[in-house]
């Protein structure tokens, strides 16, 4: 992991999406408002409202995974289903000694590099 | 009147490790023996069209365009020839277009083979390539993996029903009892309860993989292929083939969100529900005609609730019947009479049309020895894609 604590970096971000047309929250963005049909354009960012999605969370179920794939030089990783106060939900890293389902964790963002390639924002309940 | 589809040839490649051969090879070989076994052989040249179910030949073996390969190591050029990619389901989709090319009208005879080496790669590198089919910034850039999911899915149905770890090791035990027998599996070895269980080494011996889901509730890595030929049953031309056609009473598929934490209830695999709704109606039948069923045991979990979402069990219900011996050979309902994926193996893109040449199989009554349903009249496939959003499921009747 990056600690951007060190540097004068932008701090890594994961976008939620509203829709301006009915108000409808989704993770990650739809092209169309499933509520509304309101249609989004990827491109001009226009009639969509984006929103940081991180903070207060429940967890929905867990696991911990023994056999990782290629890039990650650990034993093992616990993920986890969340959903958050706004009723969104999403899939991340849990790192809690004990995770128990029903458990409230905090969300938070962060850039791995462990796999080859660009950095990618994850998600980190704690 | 629709046209009837039959499937007049079945092939298949031992499931295991066949990383030191070509895939085209790998594809004809099962390919070669659906046309052997429907006695057209020599007359290959006159399918009307080739359907290839390969998920990931491009990342497994840095290989593309095998529908081609394959054609042209049958000699079976200028037959058409198209790939069919829907992760693990890629083998029943590749069933389902048959079905649609024979049944709209352009074809008589289409050839369907599924195949897939995943083992020319490490382990690590196949869990990888597998969990390229998640939703790439919200799962898979997250670390996530299939056997993840399976856990996070396992631990769900446990706290809501009181699922054990040991009623998983059942499943393991009746699936290896059946895959023993079959001629065509992977892992051709039984296990107990006391090894993987309740003995005191059976952590050691089954160990986690994704928690609770433990190495013998998780299907292993496997290359090889399947393959089945379908024809028109009211054309002429089904005079020509050597083997009574086997019907297909029922095929449809059905999709779910791509992202599993958004569905309402993460227990319900819609989709499963879907696609069975669909293939029973086609075929007039409800859930109590199926004799026997081939469910997509890539984690054993999944053998439990694809067999409540198409209707064999009340939700929370089927573990129980496991427990009775009710989905074992010679009880109510055998499912996974192969072995299913956690023993006969799982080459993902070969599954679905394995499923398929099982059914056929037990309706022919050429299962093995020990292995053989008694008077199957329909068998039922559910052959499910990414973690459940994209199921294709196939009803196989003896007329």
């Amino acid at each position: 992991m990056i600690d951007f604590s060190m540097y004068d970096v932008k701090v890594p971000k994961i976008l939620g999406y509203q829709c301006d047309q009915c108000g409808t929250k989704y993770y990650p963005a739809p092209m169309i408002c499933s509520k509304c049909g309101h249609r989004r354009d990827p491109v001009t960012k226009r009639h969509w409202t984006t929103f940081e999605l991180e903070g207060p969370c429940t967890l929905l179920t867990w696991t911990r995974v023994w056999n990782l794939p290629e890039g990650y030089n650990k034993k093992f990783l616990q993920f986890g289903i969340v959903q958050f106060e706004n009723g969104l939900r999403a899939s991340g890293r849990v790192e809690v000694d004990e995770p128990k389902t029903g458990l409230k964790l905090t969300a938070s963002v962060e850039e791995s590099d462990e796999r080859p390639g660009k950095p990618v924002k994850i998600f980190v309940f704690k | 009147m629709a046209v009837r589809v039959g499937i007049v040839g079945i092939g298949h490649t031992r499931f295991g490790n066949s990383s030191e051969y070509d895939l085209a090879d790998v594809l004809a070989y099962a390919a070669t023996d659906a046309l052997q076994d429907a006695g057209f052989l020599e007359h290959r040249k006159e399918v009307d069209q080739v359907f290839v179910a390969n998920m990931a030949s491009g990342l497994f073996c840095h290989q593309s365009a095998v529908a081609s390969a394959m054609v042209s190591r049958l000699d079976m050029e200028p037959v058409p020839a198209e790939l069919v990619e829907n992760g693990p389901a890629s083998g029943a989709s590749a069933v389902k277009l048959g079905y649609m090319a024979v049944a709209s009208g352009m074809a008589d005879v289409v050839l369907v083979v599924g195949g897939e080496i995943m083992r020319k790669v490490s382990g690590w590198n196949a869990t990888d390539i597998v969990s390229t089919m998640l939703d790439t910034d919200t799962e898979y850039a997250m670390g996530l993996t299939l056997p993840g999911f399976g856990g996070m899915f396992t631990r769900l149905y446990m706290e809501k029903y009181g699922l054990t770890e040991r009623d998983l090791a059942l499943l393991a035990v009746k699936n290896h009892d059946n895959g023993a027998k079959n001629k065509y599996a992977h892992i051709q070895a039984t296990c107990t309860i006391d090894a993987i269980a309740d003995g005191p080494e059976a952590d050691v011996v089954n160990n986690y993989i994704a928690e609770p889901l433990r190495m013998y509730s998780t299907c292993p890595v496997s290359d090889g292929a399947a393959a089945v030929l379908l024809v028109n049953m009211d054309s002429p031309k089904a005079k020509r083939f050597a083997k009574r056609p086997v019907r297909v009473a029922g095929v449809a598929s059905a999709t779910d969100t791509h992202c599993v934490h958004n569905r309402a209830d993460p227990l319900q695999l819609t989709a499963v529900r879907i696609a069975a709704e669909k293939a029973y109606k086609m075929a007039g039948l409800t859930p109590k005609d199926i004799s026997f069923a081939e469910l997509h045991d890539a984690f054993s979990i999944l053998e439990l609730a694809i067999s409540e979402e198409v209707g064999f069990f009340d939700r929370g219900k089927s573990f129980l019947a496991v427990r009775k011996g009710e989905t074992a050979l010679g009880g109510r309902l055998p499912i996974n009479t192969s072995g299913g994926l956690k023993s006969k193996g799982h080459p993902v893109g070969a599954t679905g049309v394995s499923q398929v040449v099982e059914l056929v199989r037990q309706l022919r009554g050429e299962a093995e020895t020990g292995r053989q349903v008694k008077d199957p009249k329909y068998g039922m496939s559910v052959n499910f894609g990414g973690f459940g959003n994209n199921v294709v499921a196939v009803i196989c009747a003896k007329d």
